[in-house]
């Protein structure tokens, strides 16, 4: 737990910049939710060829892939309705590359309608949290005295051993 | 922005990713199967190794053992090996097209090395789901009492129904009669038109002032007569209702008495026939194996055509979406040969095209079995196809002969007895449409050879089926395919009945009596109320059949009558 938090400690106050943190924050979440396939390794190349910080992308896939499991029923329902437009059949039936990427399945097509839907928004979000945590919020815990105290204690300790 | 190493990075996670399912695919898919293959089965389940092949991708699975959750010295399924070809190109694309498909060793009900766990039901008791010789011949009929409360008898309902109508129509009835004129206005009516038509006319403006009073009279007969008619269908309607309620009332009397008899066993003059009872349960229990065929393919069914929703298995959901054009089924396997384990020897058993998707494919699944000359059977070929196109459907035959029968107990105690040896013969066809099943065969026990205990019931029993150089039977099936309803009927049956069961014949003779007089004392009783309605309904449609002649003729007579007085007093005067 202790060296979780490290990781993130040290990400947030790593050189990274903040939108490297938000876009590997919101494609490891759609990397969680995605059924494992070949979105999932696209999603990876783009993380892998982009200077996206890696080690923030793992751990947010490991995490959202809980999301998965929560959202799958709606996911897979979400799919199903939106799965029946006659448009959208035409063009799955007719591209084999689009059922390479598993999008004729429902869970598949749900998982990937919201990824696109939020996938924007959170990079967006977690790039601004970011920059508020290293301009306002940082300085200001950096002075108080239980911040002070933690730095002396194990969790500081891990820390110190990560940089 | 871009990062020098990606491409590396990227592939050494691949290829980190690709060794990890490499390494582990085999023994997640044993222990996925084993669990999964536990849950159903309730039972232990052994499956000594599963690997995974690359070229081409294929999947073995090495000494699979299901144990049978009643008998655990056995094995419900078992193979040695199964081996499964999987086309790259469809499987990416996330269908399961298998080419080929091979079992070896594959048997039923085989004894295991040592017995294995059962984790769900009771253990089956010894003898339990078995023919209950003591019971039978200690002729312990259920209760009547417990018989009529299990039935759900309808014709009690309907007699409720039947009583119900023929209280509230004699009601309606005696109200009918307030809407008819009464006996004294008619006469009143009848007096006043004969003072008309009696009377002297003495001139034109009494001949008009009479014919007004007449059509006055007229008008009102008329609309009497309109009530009268009105009152008259009412009649007709109320004895129409008596009599579908009566019908309905004594139709379900009777099925109600058939489904009692049914219960008690008591068709066919009083007793079940003893082939019913020695093969009646085994021949439904292989039936039932049909519906575990149905389960597994019911997901792919129309909605509507279905038996009954299926439990949703934990796992993630997931549904290919109906393209209109969908290259492969969603599981496919092309060809499968199975080496069966059958009559002592190995009989190898084809199949084409298995899929639950046989419109996308446009065939159906095929399959053949042909052996013969085994150590333990000398003929058995096997044919059949199955689909699901609007419905399931599914047609097989069979011809086995000569299949020595191994050893068999029936019976507990001092009533146990058993089939030594005898050689099995059996033809026969099923089929079956949507949920409906129907299948007919003959079974033929050659030269049976049975023994038996001190009973001297079953010593009788034993020594008459001994005597018989074959014991036909036939076999017939038909219902749902989750519940058959099986009959066996031999032409022992009587031979059996009549040497050994006539003390029995008497006693259920005297059950049939009691539960009869029983079953009719809880039918409520409607014959008075419906007979009062009848005598009511008689009388009432009588007496306005009477009133409407009466009415007509006072209606006829009037006009006639003063028209042919007025002309001759007017041809009177005119000669005069």
């Amino acid at each position: 737990m202790f060296t979780i938090l490290a990781r993130i400690l040290k990400v947030l106050n790593s050189e990274a910049s903040p939108w490297q943190i938000g876009w590997a924050v919101a494609l490891g979440v759609i990397a969680g939710i995605l059924p494992f396939g070949l979105l999932t390794l696209i999603i990876l190349l783009v993380v892998c060829l982009f200077t996206i910080n890696l080690s923030s992308f793992l751990l947010v896939w490991a995490f959202s892939k809980a999301l998965l499991w929560l959202l799958a029923d709606r996911l897979e329902q979400m799919g199903w309705s939106w799965g029946q437009q006659d448009w959208l059949l035409s063009l799955l039936s007719n591209s084999e590359t689009l059922q390479l990427l598993h999008l004729h399945h429902s869970l598949t097509l749900g998982a990937f309608l919201l990824s696109v839907i939020i996938l924007f928004p959170i990079a967006w979000l977690t790039t601004r949290l970011v920059l508020k945590y290293r301009h306002v919020l940082m300085p200001h815990l950096n002075k108080w005295k239980v911040v002070q105290l933690l730095k002396a204690s194990k969790l500081a300790q891990v820390y110190q051993r990560m940089q | 922005m871009i990062r020098k190493s990606g491409w590396l990075i990227f592939l050494c996670l691949l290829a980190a990713i690709f060794l990890l399912v490499y390494v582990f695919a085999g023994t997640a898919t044993r222990i996925g199967l084993v669990y999964g293959l536990e849950k159903s089965a309730g039972a232990e389940v052994n499956i000594n190794k599963v690997s995974i092949g690359l070229f081409p991708l294929s999947l073995t699975i090495q000494d699979l053992q299901v144990t049978d959750a009643k008998q655990p010295e056995y094995n419900v399924v078992s193979f040695s090996r199964a081996n499964a070809e999987l086309e790259l190109w469809p499987a990416l694309l996330g269908y399961y097209v298998i080419s080929d498909l091979t079992v070896e060793q594959l048997a039923y009900g085989s004894e295991r090395q040592k017995p294995g766990k059962v984790y769900r039901g009771e253990l089956a008791e010894p003898g339990e789901g078995d023919f209950d010789l003591a019971s039978f011949f200690a002729v312990e009929l259920p209760d009547a009492d417990e018989l009529l409360a299990r039935a759900n008898l309808t014709a009690v309902a309907k007699g409720e129904q039947l009583k119900q109508l023929a209280q509230t129509e004699q009601q309606q009835v005696r109200q009918l009669r307030d809407q008819l004129p009464s006996s004294e206005r008619l006469r009143e009516l009848e007096q006043q038109i004969k003072a008309i038509t009696d009377g002297d006319i003495r001139d034109a403006a009494d001949l008009a002032a009479k014919t007004e009073q007449l059509r006055q009279l007229k008008d009102e007969l008329q609309k009497d007569k309109q009530q009268l008619e009105l009152v008259k269908q009412q009649l007709q309607q109320s004895r129409d209702n008596l009599q579908t309620a009566a019908t309905d009332f004594r139709n379900a009397t009777q099925a109600d008495w058939q489904q009692l008899q049914s219960y008690a066993n008591l068709a066919d003059g009083g007793l079940a026939g003893i082939s019913q009872l020695l093969l009646g349960d085994l021949w439904a229990e292989r039936l039932q194996q049909l519906y575990t065929l149905y389960q597994m393919v019911a997901p792919y069914l129309p909605e509507g055509s279905r038996l009954e929703e299926q439990p949703e298995p934990m796992e993630l959901p997931g549904r290919i979406l109906p393209l209109k054009q969908q290259p492969y089924p969603n599981f496919w396997i092309k060809n499968a040969n199975l080496s069966l384990l059958i009559g002592g020897g190995t009989a190898d058993v084809q199949i084409q095209d298995i899929t639950a998707q046989h419109d996308i494919i446009d065939a159906a699944t095929r399959f053949t079995l042909n052996v013969q000359q085994l150590p333990l059977l000398q003929q058995f070929s096997l044919d059949g196809n199955f689909a699901i196109f609007e419905q399931l459907q599914s047609e097989v035959n069979w011809q086995l002969s000569g299949l020595q029968l191994a050893e068999q107990m029936f019976g507990e105690g001092a009533t146990r007895f058993g089939l030594q040896q005898a050689l099995l013969n059996s033809s026969g066809g099923l089929n079956l449409q949507g949920t409906s099943l129907s299948q007919q065969a003959s079974v033929i026990l050659q030269g049976p050879s049975f023994s038996s205990g001190d009973n001297r019931y079953v010593q009788q029993l034993t020594q008459l089926l001994n005597q018989q150089a074959e014991i036909p039977f036939q076999l017939n099936a038909t219902g749902t395919v989750s519940r058959p309803s099986v009959s066996v009927s031999s032409p022992l049956d009587r031979i059996v009945a009549n040497a050994i069961m006539g003390e029995a014949q008497a006693k259920f003779a005297s059950y049939e009596q009691d539960l009869r007089s029983k079953f009719n004392a809880r039918l409520p009783n409607t014959a008075d109320d419906e007979q009062s309605l009848l005598s009511l309904l008689d009388r009432e449609q009588a007496s306005t059949e009477a009133m409407g002649e009466q009415i007509e003729s006072l209606l006829d007579a009037q006009l006639g009558d003063l028209r042919d007085r007025a002309l001759d007093r007017l041809r009177g005067r005119i000669g005069g």
